[in-house]
Parts: C-alpha cells; sequence; structure tokens
C-alpha cells in the first residue's frame, strides 16, 4: 500500500517557477485564486507554497521514493522502460524527468548513437538529475533541458518516444501538454503517461487513503522534515484523471492506439498512445 | 472498470521484479570478475531468452558507461529490437554454457535461435569465462581468518549433509523396498525378465516339438 505515493517533486514545483503553472490544481473562475490540494488559496501564494514544498524535500527526493513505495516505483519504471521499446539509436524525451531514473536506462539502451533529453520546468531538479546521472558516468549522450510540458521547445517530429512519469498530473493545461507531446513525437513514436491513479478494488482504495493521509505525512515529517508537502502530495493525486478519462484525453489529442495498463491494483497506471 | 490485456504477471510486474535482481547479480559478478575484455564484442548487442518455464521475455543488453569502460549488463523484457532471440528451457539453459554445445542444442531441438547466432555464441562463451574466487572475495569483507574457519565449517557442514543424505537415501531404500516391498530392486526385475525369456523359449521349443509331431 506504501506504493501509492511517489512523489514527482520535479513537476510539484511546477507553479515555483512559473506562475501560469499551477501545479495539479483547478483554477477558479474568480481566476485570482487555486486549489492547493484540496484547500483553496491565492494563486500567489501558491507559488511560493510549492516552492516551499520543494526546497524542502529535494535534498530527500530520492530517498523518499524509495521510503514511501518500498521501493516499487523503480519497477513502475522498468515497466515503462519495458513498454517503450526503445532501440539503440533512438531519441527519447524524458519529460518531468526529475532526477533521471528513466533517463539513465534510456541513455543506456540508445547507446551512443542515440540521445536522450531530460526535460524539467524546474532547474533546481534538473541541477539534482544532472549531478546524479554523472556520478553515474552518464554523461554523453544525454541532454537537459528546462521545458514546460505545453510549450516543448523542440521541432515537430523530433523524438521517437516520449515519456512522462508522475508528471503530467501536476500539468495545468494537459490536453495542451499532450497536444505539445504529439506535436514533438515522430510518426511511429509513442507517448508513455506513468502515474498515479484510482484503485480497483475499495479495499485497496481504502488502505491507499488511509496511507496517504495517515501515515505519509508522518514519514514526511520524520525523514523530509515536511509532513505538510506531503499531505499536498497525497490530495494532489486525488485530484488526478482516472484511468478511462486519461485515455480519452491521448485520444482527443490526436494519439492512436491509446491503452493502459493497470500496476499494483491501479494504484499507479502506464498510458500507452502511438503517433502514426 | 475493464483492464485491457491485464494480466496478474504484469499486475505483479513479476518479468520487471526478475529483470531487476538478475541486474543487480550480474553486474555484481562483473564488477568482481574481470570479463571485460569478453563483453567487448557485445557492445550495446541484446539477447532476449524467452523461456518455457516463464510467461515473458528476458534481454540481456551489454552496455557500458557512456564515456567509461566499464561494461554492464542490462536486463528488461524488451523485445523489439534485439540481435539474437533464444527459445529455450531452464534446464536446456544450464547446458549452454560452451559455444560447441550451442550448435548441439540446436541440433537436438532443445533450443530454437533466431537472430544473429554469433550474439548467442558470445554471451555463451562469456557465461563460460566467469570464474570467481569466491573464497578471496569473501575474504575481502570478513577477513582471512574466519573465511579460512567458514569455508572449514561449511567443507564439514557439506560432508555431513552428504552422509545424511546417502544415509536417508539408503533407509528409504530399505523400508520401500524391503520392509513394505512396494517396489522392487533391478536385480529381481533382471530375474524376472530372465525367466520370461526362458518360458518364452521353451514355448517356443515346445511349439517346435508339437509340429513335428503333427508332421508325423
Amino acid at each position: 500500500m506504501a506504493t501509492f505515493l511517489l512523489f514527482s517533486l520535479s513537476e510539484l514545483t511546477m507553479s515555483a517557477t512559473d506562475h501560469n503553472q499551477s501545479t495539479d490544481t483547478t483554477q477558479t473562475s474568480a481566476d485570482k485564486t487555486t486549489h492547493f490540494g484540496y484547500k483553496t488559496i491565492d494563486k500567489e501564494d501558491k507559488v511560493s507554497m510549492v516552492a516551499g514544498v520543494f526546497h524542502s524535500v529535494a535534498k530527500q527526493y530520492d530517498i523518499m521514493n524509495d521510503l514511501m513505495s518500498f521501493g516499487i516505483h523503480r519497477l513502475w519504471k522498468r515497466f515503462t522502460i519495458d513498454a517503450s521499446g526503445v532501440r539503440p539509436g533512438n531519441k527519447v524525451l524524458d519529460l518531468a524527468g526529475g532526477t533521471g531514473d528513466l533517463t539513465a536506462k534510456f541513455s543506456q539502451l540508445v547507446g551512443k548513437q542515440g540521445n536522450v533529453v531530460l526535460a524539467d520546468i524546474n532547474s533546481s531538479m534538473l541541477n539534482v538529475g544532472r549531478d546524479k546521472l554523472r556520478d553515474k558516468g552518464l554523461v554523453q549522450n544525454i541532454d537537459y533541458v528546462q521545458a514546460n510540458a505545453q510549450y516543448l521547445p523542440f521541432e515537430d517530429n523530433t523524438f521517437d518516444i516520449v515519456t512522462i512519469a508522475f508528471g503530467l498530473r501536476n500539468v495545468t493545461d494537459k490536453d495542451m501538454a499532450l497536444r505539445s507531446i504529439y506535436r514533438v513525437l515522430k510518426p511511429g513514436g509513442r507517448l508513455l503517461v506513468l502515474e498515479f491513479s484510482k484503485p480497483e478494488h475499495e479495499l485497496i482504495n481504502k488502505a491507499y487513503d488511509f496511507y496517504s493521509f495517515n501515515i505519509l505525512p508522518k514519514m514526511g515529517e520524520l525523514v523530509a522534515k515536511d509532513g505538510d508537502s506531503y499531505q499536498y502530495l497525497a490530495e494532489s493525486i486525488r485530484m488526478h484523471p482516472d484511468q478511462e478519462t486519461l485515455k480519452t484525453m491521448l485520444d482527443n489529442a490526436g494519439f492512436e492506439q491509446t491503452s493502459f495498463k493497470n500496476l499494483t491494483g491501479g494504484v499507479v497506471a502506464l498510458h500507452k498512445g502511438y503517433k502514426f | 472498470m475493464t483492464v485491457p490485456n491485464a494480466t496478474i504477471s504484469s499486475q505483479l510486474m513479476l518479468s520487471q521484479t526478475l529483470a531487476a535482481s538478475l541486474e543487480a547479480i550480474i553486474n555484481k559478478v562483473l564488477s568482481l570478475e574481470s570479463v571485460n575484455g569478453s563483453l567487448e564484442k557485445l557492445g550495446q548487442k541484446t539477447l532476449t531468452l524467452v523461456l518455457a518455464e516463464l510467461g515473458f521475455p528476458l534481454s540481456f543488453t551489454v552496455t557500458s558507461s557512456i564515456g567509461g569502460n566499464d561494461k554492464m549488463l542490462l536486463v528488461n523484457s524488451l523485445t523489439e529490437g534485439v540481435d539474437c532471440t533464444i527459445n529455450t528451457s531452464i534446464k536446456t539453459l544450464r547446458e549452454l554454457q560452451a559455444k560447441q554445445q550451442l550448435t548441439e542444442l540446436i541440433k537436438q531441438d532443445k533450443l530454437d535461435v533466431t537472430g544473429d547466432i554469433k550474439v548467442a555464441q558470445q554471451f555463451a562463451s562469456f557465461a563460460e569465462n566467469i570464474d570467481i574466487d569466491w573464497q578471496s572475495e569473501l575474504a575481502k569483507h570478513i577477513g582471512d581468518v574466519a573465511t579460512h574457519q567458514l569455508m572449514k565449517l561449511s567443507k564439514k557442514l557439506s560432508t555431513k549433509l552428504n552422509f545424511a543424505r546417502k544415509q536417508i537415501q539408503a533407509d528409504a531404500s530399505e523400508y520401500i523396498v524391503h520392509e513394505q516391498r512396494l517396489v522392487v530392486t533391478r536385480n529381481q526385475i533382471e530375474e524376472f525378465n530372465q525367466s520370461v525369456n526362458d518360458v518364452n523359449l521353451q514355448a517356443v521349443e515346445l511349439e517346435a516339438r508339437i509340429a513335428k509331431l503333427n508332421k508325423k
């Protein structure tokens, strides 16, 4: 059950770096307030609040991911790699790549002839990811780009594969981001969206809620010294579209042969779509 | 909620769990053994194993730290863009350690290879070259004396276990064959077969004699 709350702070900090990008929030009609988890707050306040969340837990990012998910986030990411069909020489975009777990694997699989772009909207997370990957000796075929998923700064038909893991839920205009991804994918390319979703069974759902709202904040308090940030995380996950809704969003963005696979009872789902 | 193509295996991520474990073990071994030379020719090559016992493929890709020299193996379930695929079973895999074995096993239809067979041969050669001195590796962590004592103890235990195994086997055999008479011994079977042959021979002789008397 502890797998539920992988924390992709790289995306969480979107609003910290771009005022136009609140994270997983829904803007109110007044356009002056927004949601911070379940709370309604002034947009200006959110910028600093989310930035605070990021600065507070950034150093503990990987440790917290392992701790909260009992390491299962590594399996979810492996599943994503397996579904990617990546080959030597491919060009891959790891959107909202955070500390570069997927980039590290892709970099090794595409080889010297290939290229991986680790993109994140937050420069701090990019720096963390770059340091981590360089320490692993992964240097030659990786580029780092600070980019907003809604306005990807790449030419049309550039990438063979685009992945966005634990990032889409934090994008303000998800439909726009999906269209932007579609644009940069090559014909025949595929998009993989790994994201928290809706558990399939009520029992799992209840356990998930209990863990999210009772244990997770305490864990965050203990390890990252920031329980509130993890309370926010739990709330933000609840606001993400369920499996079928996200699949429809992929269809609407132009993707074909869209499908999804539930992992760990639907706690996480991997959506896949092709551009033809 | 419908779950398209959902399987227990993918839900539990068995292939990913196994791949992660294998990858960790193999790369630990690679770090202990200087086998990089035999991996040199396999740079960025992928071998996929489809084992009859598993419901998913396992792909092994030789890669290196980009810009570095150390080779490592990535294990995953990718099936696209692989250089060689071997369909076989775990039992056969044990025999697949020498280059010459590979050809032999193909002839025996114990494995099916598609793609570049050289890749399979090079992987087999790599597996054959692995020869780790576990004793000295252990000594690096716990010291020479402790390693010596541990090896002595394990040897002693192994001897005792071996003895116990043989003893149990003998006792079980005695109980089943002689006390319970549930099965017969090889000698008894041979004796029985011999008797059947004798009866058969006598019957043939008798038949010949009857035929001879009938003619008269």
